[in-house]
């Protein structure tokens, strides 16, 4: 393989973003026809700067690209695809308020700019990609109402309907469900048959080992190293990655859980369509204690959340955080109570993107006295607080200045963690905390949590990482259709059982 | 009530619909493309009075309107430089056509024709009606004109590419960009169809319903078309029957006052409100909450 040329080189690539961002330092990769390439790297590696500048998004400050032997130089997302190559974003960029269809075939939609759309014909076209790559979506509901594992393969038939022979998956398993996952790698393989190249990045080790035929590891804008899969292991990788072993791990001592922190009975919340989206939930997580909620994300997991912290309103039951009934009481007052929450979306729900790490850095909090000077901010302090929690959770950030949206997709979710835990709760609600996160700072994540957890806190992980809920969680419910299939210890089931529960097959119930 | 005033009451809406409709319309296409104007006053104020300049000068009322598209086309193209391609806000430069168009107008019809605050277009620069009857009931060309703008802009907007485009560019810019459309120009073009349109409203009302040109011609329509493109739901069709059921109360509102056995029991202010409300409870209750374009009235710059 190593002999042909490679259908793609990126060589000696630099790029500097204006704030003096120094995110590539001469990267070369080459990427080999019908091969899936996995580029692998630290949260602020560098990824998805090089793949927005191949697929010419980012004009690079330095250096070269390639494609099939000639220099090629994009100017733009669509001149890149008019020469094969396609990007399936990290964020999806699709109207949401459009069909499938309409999506696809935007900007390509036939002759004629005032004559009808030939909708029947596009849908055949659409029909027979599909059929090829043996899975469906549904074409005629707006995208907005689909489930993202759906809106993912709409952009990737996005990409393929304007005949790319590159495809770009930036993280493309970060918001699936491990049945989702299941699904993309089946379509990739697919892809793989028909000759398609593919570039992908995940943080997710296992995943980079099951799909890719070579692995190029990047770190901190530097090439490490580039390693045949089949003669690489996880621990090289993260090794590669890290620059020093990893422990792949987490350390958790047994522990008598204590008195009862937080207590939910029979609640009902509804779903933003005003389906019940939570039915009846009755569970209670104590000091001391990792409480996990599986399940397949989009069976009230997101609505439940909302309601136990004050953003979606109760239809029916009782919440209640030490002992005090906080049903229906806005978040601030919930935060001076002692709770914490490490929201699921970080761009909507986490974070105020335009806004700089330090203003966010204590986002929620503000009104403390500890920050203030009067009626004023203090700044100082506001400063170094943010400056604490970048040095503590190794958030890479270019100052405590810059915008949160020039933070990378994983440093922007530790500076959330970082901050939340620095709220000093007695109760934390942890919503996919290490979604997107690299490995050492998942690992560094995980055992934050853990360590809560051996300070006597409460902790409320939900996650649609199925291994992250077995490995922290002392106990664990399986969430279906609003309801929990069952309450089990992690050691005390089989995968198995999980998976039925997660199908909606109630468990034996538990003490 | 007798089949007269029916008809008299008919047509009198009709009349009415067709520049907040025309206005209307434009606003929904512009607004699709995400390029918000709050202008569209300024514009009937202008392209009224110019309408009726080119009108006179031709002596020919098509002209006037012709006329008061163009002055309306320079308008937008002035607004869609500022806020398509300078990326700047989208409602400071409406805010200042506004205040514009109320000064000059006044100013301008005592410096071009002498009069203060109002001017008769005479009927040979005016336009012709289609049909007329002996009681001075009247059907303006216009009307079939506007209906068919309300259509073709539906079927374009929400059936071929160009429409695709524009409500892509208003949805979501960058997934636009991303499959190479120029963003910049679908809004431009947006913002050029949608003044054209107001200019047209505007030239219709003096060189055609009200045949006359005065300081406060434009009386409010191009706030009213605003609120009536909010409540359609950004949908030309229902922006079309909105202006319509506009018009209709605002005649019989007229009617009423002009009844003496009516006006005298019911107070003329609320008579002289009922268009409005009666418009925006009806519109709005067909349509329910409407959700802007997600982009409306945002500039946008690639990263
Ligand atoms: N618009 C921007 N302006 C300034 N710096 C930026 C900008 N975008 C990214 N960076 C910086 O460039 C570096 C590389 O970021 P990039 O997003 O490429 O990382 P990544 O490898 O994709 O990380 P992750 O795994 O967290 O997504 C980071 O240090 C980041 O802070
Ligand atoms: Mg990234």
């Amino acid at each position: 393989m190593e002999e042909q040329t490679p259908v793609l080189e990126m060589r000696d690539i630099v790029k500097v973003y204006p704030d003096g961002t120094k995110a590539l330092k001469g990267v070369t990769i080459k990427v080999y026809e019908g091969e899936i390439l996995g580029l692998l790297g630290e949260n602020g590696a560098g990824k998805t700067t090089l793949m927005k500048i191949l697929f010419g998004m980012l004009k690079p400050t330095r250096g070269k690209i390639f494609l099939r032997g000639k220099e090629v130089r994009f100017k733009s997302p669509a001149d890149a695809i008019a020469n094969g190559i396609g990007m399936v974003h990290q964020h999806f960029t699709l109207v949401e308020v459009f069909n499938a269809l309409e999506n696809i075939i935007l900007g390509m939609e036939g002759h004629g700019l005032l004559s009808k759309i030939d909708v029947e014909n596009a849908r055949k076209k659409l029909q027979k990609l599909m059929d090829e790559l043996n899975f469906q979506v549904p074409l005629d509901v707006p995208v907005e109402n689909l489930p993202v594992g759906v809106q993912q393969r709409i952009e990737i038939l996005k990409m393929l309907y304007r005949d790319v022979d590159i495809l770009i998956l930036d993280e493309p398993t970060a918001v699936l469900t491990p049945i989702e996952v299941r699904e993309l790698f089946a379509v990739l393989r697919k892809l793989k048959e028909q000759g398609k190249t593919i570039i992908f990045i995940s943080h997710k080790l296992n995943e980079v080992m099951e799909i890719t035929d070579r692995v190029t590891v990047i770190r901190k804008g530097e090439v490490v190293g580039t390693v045949k899969t089949s003669e690489a292991t996880p621990q090289l990788l993260a090794r590669m990655m890290v620059g020093r072993d990893v422990v792949l791990r987490i350390e958790k001592p047994p522990k008598e859980p204590g008195e009862v922190i937080f207590r939910v009975e029979d609640l009902w919340v509804k779903g933003d369509r005003g389906e019940d989206a939570v039915r009846g939930l009755t569970f209670e997580v104590r000091a001391g204690e990792i409480f996990g909620i599986a399940g397949v994300e989009g069976n009230g997991q997101s609505e439940l959340i909302e309601a136990i912290a004050g953003l979606r309103k109760v239809e029916k039951g009782k919440v209640y955080l030490k002992g005090v009934d906080i049903t229906g009481k806005r978040p601030r007052e919930l935060y001076d109570m002692g709770m914490a929450h490490i929201p699921e979306d970080r761009t909507h729900m986490g974070l105020i993107l335009e806004m700089s790490v330090m203003e966010n850095s204590i986002l929620g909090m503000h009104w403390r006295k500890e920050f203030s000077k009067g009626f004023l901010l203090d700044w100082n302090k506001v400063e170094e607080h943010a400056k604490r929690l970048i040095e503590e959770f190794e958030v890479s950030a270019p100052g405590t200045k810059a915008p949160v949206k020039s933070l990378s997709g994983g440093n922007q979710q530790k500076l959330i963690v970082a901050r939340e835990v620095s709220k000093r709760p007695d109760f934390i609600i942890a919503a996919q905390p290490t979604r997107g996160v690299d490995v050492a700072s998942t690992e560094y994540i995980r055992n934050y949590l853990v360590k809560l957890r051996n300070e006597n806190k409460a902790v409320l992980l939900v996650s649609a990482d199925l291994d992250e809920v077995l490995q922290l969680s002392d106990r664990m419910a399986i969430m279906y259709e609003g309801q929990f299939m069952g309450i089990v210890k992690p050691d005390e089931v089989t995968e198995e059982q999980i998976g039925l529960m997660m199908g909606g097959v109630k468990g034996e119930p538990q003490k | 009530m007798n089949e007269a005033m029916v008809i008299s009451l008919l047509l009198g809406s009709l009349a009415a619909m067709v520049p907040i409709a025309l206005t209307s319309v434009g606003a929904v296409i512009s607004e699709r493309a995400g390029v918000v104007n709050i202008g569209y006053e300024g514009i009937l104020m202008f392209s009224a009075f110019f309408g009726a300049i080119f009108a006179e000068l031709a002596g020919n009322g098509w002209v006037g309107i012709l006329g008061g598209a163009f002055v309306g086309l320079l308008f937008g193209a002035l607004h869609g430089v500022l806020t398509v391609y300078l990326k700047g806000d989208h409602v400071i430069p409406g805010i200042g056509l506004n205040l514009l168009g109320a000064g000059a107008v006044a100013f301008g019809i005592r410096a071009y024709w002498g009069t203060a605050g109002q001017h008769t277009v005479p009927s040979d620069a005016q336009i012709s009606p289609l049909w007329m009857d002996a009681f001075g009931n009247s059907l303006s060309p216009m009307v079939p004109i506007t209906i068919a703008v309300a259509i073709v802009a539906w079927w374009v907007l929400f059936k071929t590419p160009f429409g695709l485009r524009i409500r892509a560019v208003g949805e979501n810019p960058e997934a636009a960009d991303a499959l190479g459309i120029n963003v910049e120009l679908y809004r431009f073009t947006a913002v050029l169809i949608a003044s054209a349109l107001a200019g047209v409203a505007g030239a219709y009302l003096s060189v055609d319903w009200l045949g006359t040109v005065t300081k406060q011609i434009a009386a409010g329509r191009g706030f009213i078309a605003l609120a009536n493109m909010v409540f359609s739901g950004w949908n030309p069709l229902i922006a079309l029957g909105g202006a319509f059921l506009f018009g209709f109360f605002d005649n019989l509102a007229i009617y009423i006052q002009n009844n003496p056995w009516l006006a005298g029991t019911i107070p003329w202010q609320f008579i002289a409100t009922l268009p409005y409300v009666v418009t925006l409870i009806v519109v709005a209750g067909i349509i329910g909450r409407a959700r802007p374009p997600k982009w409306d009235g945002r500039p946008y710059k690639r990263e």
